[in-house]
């Protein structure tokens, strides 16, 4: 489903932060983005969710090759593709709900259907009582909530988190976590980049994994995907 | 959302502000573009209205002289010697009856002296006593043309000599286009000003849209991120300078409305004989109410350029 061949990425004239990086993605797969800070995870995200494009080389996504789109193909795939940004990056000037609901008014959908899934969504991530409060007076792992339910709200084909669960305790965490386990069992293909060691130890999804500007494969424990096969 | 909340809210007056996906109503700049339309509205309705009036006066002058000429017998001979009422009259008579038998002419009439008093009335004072002789009254002669005739002036003239010498044949002709010359100036600059100011506000109202644009790059950007096309983020800008841009030309129209019945009113005031009533025709009064439709079209007509514009250089 998606196609990284010979990419290159530098920010203006600075260094390649990505040289010659290979990999792909089969739907439903699910994959943890990995490496030291300022490895280029989040430069790589960017790549994958089309908010910019690289120097060199050739990015398929959804069968199509991403460098040809027109402005309206570009913005149809990025609506297939939900994204927790690291840093969030929430609208302060509107509510949780609204912040949530973004995705799907862009898409075009009905209001009944959106308050509806907006409302059982915020619910479900514990934000029920805080929907009409304006994010900046929410609590980092809050905030962090929203983000999230902005990114699945729209049952994105592709969904990309940076640091998801960077600001949580460990039982919100995990309950995300649950979620994305749930997203993906129903056919989303999903990247996690992520430093948290114990949390791709007790998952077992296969790695992706940075290291001075060249991605390696680590193939994921089946063993412990099989045991975590009854839990989810 | 009820009916009238809704159009509480497409007025700006209601409590609770319309939603949009960028905090446009919070950005400073709102204000200052309500205000530059409210002026720029006042500025336009003025000069248009300039416009309009002058046009229609000049239509009016040069219907009611087009068809006339004025014959004046002066009161004096070729000497300068004043020559008496009576002379006068018995000269008068005679080119009435010549103007009277021309085949181009529809009427030729003597104006009473009451009515030359009247006339010269400003300039030498009310009780001019012809008798005594101080101001010896010239004779003058109106002369209604055959509607369509292209009267030969000079072969008239020429006959009219054969009276007296002194006679002269006023066509108002030279008067008429040097005041519509000037009025056709007038009209012009009137006009060019509108069309000016028409033009400041589409580049005031540009430079508005893009420095907020530039204030919510990130934002702009997070919605592209999201799927959101070029259009429906323009929507939102369409929407926003819609609402200002109607406020504004509103209250400018209104205040230019009131300086304009005032001006009007001032002028009644004061009897400029030679100024026809301040007067609009429909279409024209017509045109007016319409401007802050037209200026608010105008602006969000602008808006959705300049967005677009902008968008594509964006990623
Ligand atoms: N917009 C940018 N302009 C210039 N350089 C950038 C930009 N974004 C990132 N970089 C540089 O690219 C490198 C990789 O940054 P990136 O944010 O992708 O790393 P990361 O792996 O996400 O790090 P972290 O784990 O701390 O989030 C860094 O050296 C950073 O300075
Ligand atoms: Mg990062």
């Amino acid at each position: 489903m998606i196609k990284f061949e010979h990419i290159g990425l530098r920010y203006g004239i600075g260094p390649e932060i990505l040289s010659d990086v290979n990999f792909s993605l089969d739907p439903g797969s699910f994959h943890f983005l990995s490496g030291p800070s300022g490895a280029g995870k989040t430069s790589l995200m960017s790549l994958l969710y089309l908010g910019r494009r690289p120097t060199r080389g050739l990015i398929t996504m959804f069968g199509q090759n991403t460098g040809g789109l027109t402005r309206e193909q570009l913005a149809a795939q990025r609506q297939r593709i939900g994204v927790v940004f690291q840093d969030f990056r929430l609208l302060n000037h509107m509510s949780a709900f609204d912040n949530v609901a973004l995705p799907l008014r862009i898409a075009g959908k009905n209001e009944k259907e959106i308050q509806g899934n907006v409302n059982e969504l915020l619910d479900w991530v514990g934000l029920g009582e805080a929907k009409r409060s304006l994010p900046n007076t929410l609590s980092g792992g809050e905030q962090q909530r929203i983000a999230i339910a902005r990114a699945v709200i729209t049952r994105p084909r592709l969904l990309l988190a940076d640091e998801p669960t960077g600001n949580l305790d460990d039982e919100i965490g995990m309950r995300l976590m649950n979620l994305f386990e749930q997203l993906n069992k129903m056919g989303t293909t999903i990247v996690i980049a992520t430093h948290n060691q114990a949390m791709m130890d007790s998952f077992g999804h296969p790695r992706l994994v940075l290291d001075k500007g060249r991605l390696s494969v680590e193939e994921g424990s089946t063993e412990l995907r099989k045991k975590l096969q009854g839990v989810f | 959302m009820s009916k009238k909340v809704k159009k509480e809210k497409s007025l700006g007056t209601a409590q609770k502000k319309r939603r949009y996906d960028l905090p446009l109503n919070e950005s400073s700049g709102s204000g200052f573009l309500r205000l530059l339309i409210a002026l720029m509205s006042i500025l336009t309705i003025l000069a248009l209205t300039t416009g309009f009036v002058l046009s229609d006066m000049t239509g009016r002058w040069a219907a009611g002289v087009q068809n006339h000429m004025t014959v004046e017998i002066p009161a004096e001979d070729k000497n300068g010697n004043v020559l008496p009422g009576e002379n006068v009259r018995a000269l008068s008579q005679k080119a009435q009856e010549i103007a009277a038998a021309h085949e181009d002419i529809e009427s030729a009439e003597i104006l009473p002296e009451e009515k030359i008093k009247e006339m010269v009335a400003p300039w030498l004072g009310e009780d001019i006593s012809t008798s005594g002789n101080a101001v010896p009254l010239p004779g003058l002669i109106s002369i209604k043309l055959k509607a369509g005739a292209e009267i030969n002036t000079e072969a008239f003239q020429k006959q009219l000599k054969t009276v007296s010498p002194m006679i002269r044949l006023d066509t108002h002709e030279s008067w008429l286009s040097t005041v519509l010359r000037f009025t056709g100036a007038l009209k012009f600059a009137a006009y060019f000003i509108t069309l000016t100011i028409l033009i400041t506000t589409i580049v005031a109202v540009a430079g508005a849209i893009r420095s907020k644009m530039a204030i919510h790059k990130d934002e702009l950007e997070l919605l592209h991120l999201m799927g959101a096309l070029d259009s429906y983020i323009a929507r939102q800008f369409q929407r926003h300078s819609m609402i200002l841009a109607f406020q504004g030309a509103a209250i400018g129209c209104f205040i230019g409305g009131i300086i304009l019945l005032l001006s009007s009113s001032m002028a009644g005031h004061m009897e400029i004989s030679i100024v026809p009533e301040f007067q609009m025709n429909p279409p024209q009064i017509g045109l007016l109410c319409l401007l802050p439709f037209f200026i608010s079209l105008l602006a969000v007509g602008t808006a959705r350029h300049t967005v677009l514009r902008v968008l594509r250089e964006m990623p």
